[in-house]
């Protein structure tokens, strides 16, 4: 009895000392739910990489070794989760470093709070609205693990571009989740469709819509070259079903969501053009750390490599925990952020993907356009952003 | 235009008939037991997701996929019945309370199986009926007819069978029909389960047509419930054309109006015609 106290007072004494090794990266992404598209890979990626680092005994700072903890939490996509999952990282976990949200909804909810810490973490989070917080006043602990839209090197603006120059495409039908996600959309590609010389039309849609046939065949009625559809695939796949079904659309125009919705319905599709982060499917044969990523997925996970979501893993995912370490030890500290951030934004890592960020805290990198036309043919556009 | 009037009052009438059958169980439920089943739409859930399971995963064919699909569908109802709604006959209020209890449970259970991440079932059916302009998918054509036969047998078996005449006869007047021999625990029983086989039977054709997730159900019953207002409250016919209704309105008013609010048109519909007969299109009618 005497031997197992003092076991227990050695362990409670040892704790400490070998929690002063450890630093915790928190992670608030949908793992589930209708958006999990947006979180899901990015969990998984994130997972793998601390596995990772942790197996290969951790990682150096200042002559200490650290191991990472990872707590990572399902938000389902529910901006009151994430609130809650928020607060305990920072308040009671003491997380410094929080990767995520991907999601806009989410994103506007966790900021009035968030920025109360500003200066005491790091978010870096995929959400299109961090985008219009960034560069400004109690936000320097935001970093926007993504590609902007709009502007001379936004990839939306490219795709729009090459919308024009590929397919001639003069007008454009937008459907879109009436949220957060829907009106961010809204409010990038007017003005860029616009500015292309492309009229566009648009019709918004209640989020637990199944039935789309009445709005595909309004939509449909004004003869547009294309459509915009939504941003989940949640809907993607109702909407591109029922659209070929229909006959109301064969034809598609997309910035978020996958491959999927088009590769279920590819003997109906015309023209499926849409942003892929990166297809892994050619990119595996060709990248030997891109095929090393998806060995190592399926060793760890034990099942087939998800293709089409792993697209995302291009935010807050897999290479950014690398980025975080590179940083970490440029600034010879794990917890000092506003060094740690000033070393993110001075750097390029290349991994999966070739990252940077701009001067404002928004990432660039590398991506492609995948163009599928009828019978799944796919040609791929790779484009250096850098 | 008159093409796409045409064609979505066609989807809508389709569509409608998803609402009708749940509209359906709603009206028999309250007319035997007295209460207000929430719960009928998770039992579409059930329906549609084992449906989802037996097809795409085990690999069975679609047709044998519905039968244990409705079949668990029911044995849940049955179970609700005999551990829950079977102490709240005739409280309105107490059914009320238990069925959204069993919508929580109902939900939680399918989000730990199944996550909230949508499931997409295989096609069964692909392509498209074309007549003249307008196009129908040929699987809303099939999930129609199924349900129209569905309505109509029951129909029929309400009207025309001893077990119909008693379940009329002891929603009139229960002593009654105790006093002539109606075994009315085993009919309150039956008709609970048989609402709960029909909600399976609509959440396995369902699957067939929409992507899953664990909430649906609660939309659907709210559109259940709206067509069976609509219709009246105890009416079969009323049931299916309430449900008809609902969806017309819908799909059309999506066309004309902003399809953001397209919930709300055929509220406005429900709530217009309550206003001129409050007990329903079909009210009274049996």
């Amino acid at each position: 009895m005497r031997r197992f106290i003092w076991l227990v007072i050695l362990a409670l004494t040892a704790s400490p000392a070998a929690a002063q090794n450890v630093v915790k990266i928190g992670q608030i992404e949908a793992q589930t739910g209708a958006n999990a598209i947006y979180g899901y890979m990015s969990s998984q990626g994130l997972a793998l990489a601390v596995d990772q680092v942790n197996k290969a005994g951790g990682f150096q700072v200042g002559g200490k070794t650290y191991t990472i903890e990872l707590i990572a939490s399902d938000t389902r996509g529910d901006p009151k989760e994430a609130s809650i999952q928020l607060k305990r990282l920072l308040e009671t976990d003491g997380v410094k470093f929080v990767f995520g949200p991907f999601l806009s909804n989410v994103f506007v909810t966790i900021e009035p709070y968030a920025k109360q810490f500003n200066g005491k973490f790091l978010l870096m989070g995929g959400a299109t609205r961090i985008h219009d917080f960034l560069g400004t006043p109690d936000h320097d602990f935001l970093l926007r693990s993504w590609n902007w839209d709009a502007g001379p090197k936004g990839f939306g603006n490219l795709m729009v571009d090459r919308l024009v120059k590929e397919t001639g495409a003069k007008k454009i039908a937008m459907l879109f989740q009436n949220d957060q996600g829907g009106k961010v959309l809204v409010d990038i590609y007017t003005p860029l469709f616009k500015q292309k010389g492309i009229d566009a039309q648009l019709e918004l849609f209640e989020p637990g819509t199944k039935d789309f046939s009445a709005v595909l065949a309004k939509l449909a009625a004004a003869n547009p070259d294309f459509l915009f559809p939504s941003y989940s695939d949640a809907h993607l796949y109702d909407i591109v079903r029922q659209a070929t079904e229909g006959n109301y659309f064969r034809k598609f125009f997309l910035v978020r969501g996958s491959l999927g919705p088009g590769l279920k319905n590819k003997g109906e599709i015309d023209d499926y053009f849409v942003y892929v982060p990166k297809y892994f499917e050619e990119a595996e044969k060709t990248d030997p750390k891109v095929a090393k990523f998806v060995a190592d997925y399926k060793t760890f996970y034990k099942r087939d490599f998800p293709y089409d979501q792993a697209p995302l893993c291009s935010s807050s995912c897999y290479d950014h925990l690398f980025m975080l370490i590179e940083a970490m030890k440029k600034a010879g500290s794990v917890d000092d952020v506003t060094k740690i951030r000033k070393e993110l934004l001075s750097m390029t890592y290349d991994g999966l993907w070739k990252i940077r960020f701009d001067e404002r805290g928004e990432e660039i990198f590398n991506f492609d356009i995948v163009r599928m036309k009828r019978a799944g043919q796919i040609s791929v556009t790779s484009v250096d952003a850098q | 235009m008159l093409q796409l009037l045409v064609g979505q009052t066609l989807n809508g009438v389709i569509v409608g008939t998803l609402y009708g059958i749940i509209a359906l169980g709603v009206t028999l439920t309250f007319g035997i037991t007295g209460i207000v089943n929430f719960a009928l739409g998770e039992f579409m859930m059930i329906g549609a997701y084992v449906t989802w399971y037996l097809f795409d995963i085990v690999g069975l064919p679609y047709p044998v996929a519905i039968l244990p699909a409705v079949a668990i569908a029911a044995g849940c109802g049955f179970v609700a019945d005999q551990l829950l709604f079977r102490f709240t006959r005739n409280n309105l209020i107490n059914g009320l309370l238990v069925s959204i209890g069993l919508i929580s449970i109902v939900e939680a259970g399918a989000l730990l199986l199944w996550t909230t991440t949508p499931k997409d079932m295989g096609y069964v059916l692909s392509g498209a009926v074309r007549l003249g302009g307008v196009s129908v998918p040929k699987m809303k054509l099939v999930v129609f007819a199924l349900l129209a036969a569905v309505m109509f047998l029951t129909y029929v078996a309400l009207s025309r069978t001893w077990i119909g005449r008693a379940a009329y006869a002891f929603s009139q007047n229960p002593e009654a029909a105790m006093l002539m021999g109606v075994k009315t625990e085993i009919l309150q029983s039956g008709v609970v389960v048989y609402s709960t086989a029909l909600a399976g039977f609509g959440g396995a054709l369902y699957a067939s047509l929409y992507s899953l997730e664990p909430a649906m159900g609660g939309l659907y019953i709210l559109k259940g419930i709206e067509a069976a207002i609509l219709g009246g409250i105890g009416s079969l016919i009323g049931s299916l054309a309430g449900g008809i209704i609902l969806g017309v309105t819908e799909a059309v008013g999506s066309i004309y109006l902003p399809s953001a609010f397209r919930d709300a048109y055929g509220l406005i519909f429900v709530v217009a015609i309550l206003l001129y007969q409050p007990s329903g299109l079909f009210g009274g009618e049996r």
